[in-house]
């Protein structure tokens, strides 16, 4: 009887000393991990502790009070609305795109599943993985400045962000339907029309709206490349250490991020 | 009984189906006119040129495989940048969950609001806007890159850590609290293994996002990746551009492709 409690408890010790062993080299590594990226980033540690006056300093007597009646003035209040208005274009322009993608991206019901199959996905995927603004960079340099470039840096987006979500939503759908319509000799389109978008229907009309919410936020930045819309504002004020009156673009476009999150929040509460 | 008939298809109400179609008619006589002022209006047509010049200069960005080697010390970086960006962002987030989560925050008129408030601040300002405040504070370079991912994460990793605070099985806190323990040994040993499991997959997913979005913090001066592509930009080195965007998919397409895997293991 002893003999087994003894074995339990020196089975028991041992593995208490190897859980130990193992913490204690886990975080080991970590710290020399830290170490090592510490210095291979050159991040100056010394400026870190030297910050949060800097950073007080900054934001109590540069970013504040932020200066609205720059705002007020007619180039920005255009350049606002020219910001809506991509926001609405490229998410409507890449929603119409994004509708066939996912079709062809949900593996249950794709219509081919050896070459549209692969081709939609590749294409959500690499979209999704682009970063938007350099995405944005590249077309501003072969349209030009202006929202039409960033338009389509939004529809890009919309099609890796929307179409990911609404290939899962159709994944996800009950197949019985499907079976019941493909038994009575339904080809594609019909299944796609009777059995799917039936389903989906209200699932996809959320993700839209909440994509446009989505493109809207990214829109805002877009002119930081010269894509159109108020971020060329926003980089002019801050590379002429006009801090106010960038912080009162900040201010608006926080504002314009909420504002959308309650339209797209209300929106989706009304049509579920 | 009769008078419970009903009359029609409630889902068929023509009024209902008549503002349905107005609508959809408002909606694209809206797109209609913006696609006009944008399209037609606010683009620069001239400039542009003709289609086989525009395809000429899409032609300019095919990458330049030779320049990958370049490259390789700004990617690691920027996975750098990220890696420390969410470590931050998981360490504070604790914090702010502890103060916006209904059920254990410890004051529920002041630190609720004040919680809900700075999630709502950290999730819908860009990272591009953190990245110019903490560089005008700190100067150029990895670190207010690396601050400017962890206020962008904190909101996400403390809304969801709040939620999963709010969604904890009441049990084990009933019985930790029958044989006396404090609010603090409550929320270590009572809350934080049953959420534990939704908080990594969390970090994990947020790791995955901010290794995008560390790529682009460069080109406002925050290191990484970016300010070698705005570099070569500038310098209209279209082909090596074309590489870093190349060299940028496929690091991100492959760090979703593992976080899903991680994430899937975990569930």
């Amino acid at each position: 009887m002893t003999a087994i409690t003894d074995q339990a408890f020196l089975s028991y010790r041992d593995d208490e000393r190897r859980a130990g062993i193992i913490k204690f080299v886990v975080t080991l590594l970590f710290i020399g991990f830290g170490f090592w990226s510490v210095e291979f980033l050159n991040i100056p540690i010394e400026r870190l502790l030297g910050m949060f006056g800097r950073l007080g300093y900054m934001i109590s007597e540069n970013l504040f009070p932020p200066e609205m009646s720059y705002v007020m003035e007619q180039r920005v209040l255009d350049s606002i609305i020219e910001t809506i208005q991509m926001s609405i274009l490229g998410a409507t322009i890449g929603t119409l795109i994004t509708l066939p993608l996912a079709w062809f991206a949900a593996w249950n019901v794709t219509p081919s599943r050896a070459f549209l199959y692969p081709l939609a996905r590749g294409i959500i995927v690499i979209t999704r993985g682009m970063p938007t603004l350099m995405w944005a960079m590249v077309l501003v340099a072969i349209f030009g400045f202006g929202p039409f470039a960033g338009m389509l840096a939004l529809v890009k987006e919309t099609i890796g962000f929307a179409g990911k979500l609404m290939a899962e939503s159709v994944e996800s759908i009950d197949m019985k339907r499907v079976e019941a319509i493909r038994a009575t000799g339904a080809n594609d389109f019909d299944i796609l029309f009777f059995a799917v978008i039936p389903q989906v229907w209200a699932n996809w009309i959320g993700i839209i709206i909440y994509n446009w919410d989505a493109q809207l936020r990214n829109s805002t930045i877009l002119g930081f490349v010269g894509a159109g819309g108020m971020g060329l504002y926003l980089r002019e004020q801050i590379s002429i250490l006009e801090y106010h009156t960038a912080m009162a673009i900040i201010v608006v476009i926080i504002g314009l991020v909420v504002l959308s999150e309650t339209v797209s929040h209300y929106l989706r509460r009304r049509l579920y | 009984m009769t008078d419970m008939v009903v009359t029609g298809n409630p889902l068929r109400d023509p009024k209902k189906i008549a503002r349905k179609y107005f609508a959809v008619a408002l909606f694209a006589v809206l797109v209609i006119y913006i696609a006009d002022t944008i399209i037609i209006e606010g683009t620069d047509w001239e400039r542009m040129g003709s289609l086989e010049e525009v395809v000429k200069t899409m032609l300019f960005f095919l990458p330049d495989f030779s320049f990958f080697p370049q490259t390789v010390v700004p990617l690691l970086e920027t996975v750098l940048i990220a890696f420390w960006g969410t470590a931050l962002a998981v360490v504070f987030s604790m914090p702010i969950a502890y103060l916006a989560a209904r059920n254990i925050t410890p004051l529920p008129w002041l630190t609720y609001p004040l919680g809900r408030c700075m999630i709502v601040l950290s999730r819908s300002t860009h990272e591009i806007i953190f990245a110019l405040i903490y560089i005008s504070a700190l100067g150029l370079g990895p670190l207010p890159g690396i601050l400017a991912l962890a206020s962008r994460s904190l909101g996400f990793m403390a809304k969801t850590t709040s939620e999963a605070i709010e969604n904890v099985k009441k049990g084990p806190i009933e019985a930790m609290e029958a044989v006396g323990a404090n609010r603090t040994t409550i929320f270590f040993f009572g809350v934080m293994p049953q959420i534990f499991p939704i908080f990594v997959g969390n970090a994990i997913f947020q790791l995955d996002i901010n290794i995008r979005r560390a790529s682009i913090l460069g080109l406002v001066g925050g290191g990484g990746i970016g300010l070698m592509f705005a570099e070569v930009m500038q310098n209209l080195q279209y082909d090596r551009a074309g590489m870093i965007v190349v060299g940028i998919t496929a690091m991100v397409v492959f760090g979703e492709f593992v976080s899903n895997r991680v994430r899937q293991r975990l569930v």
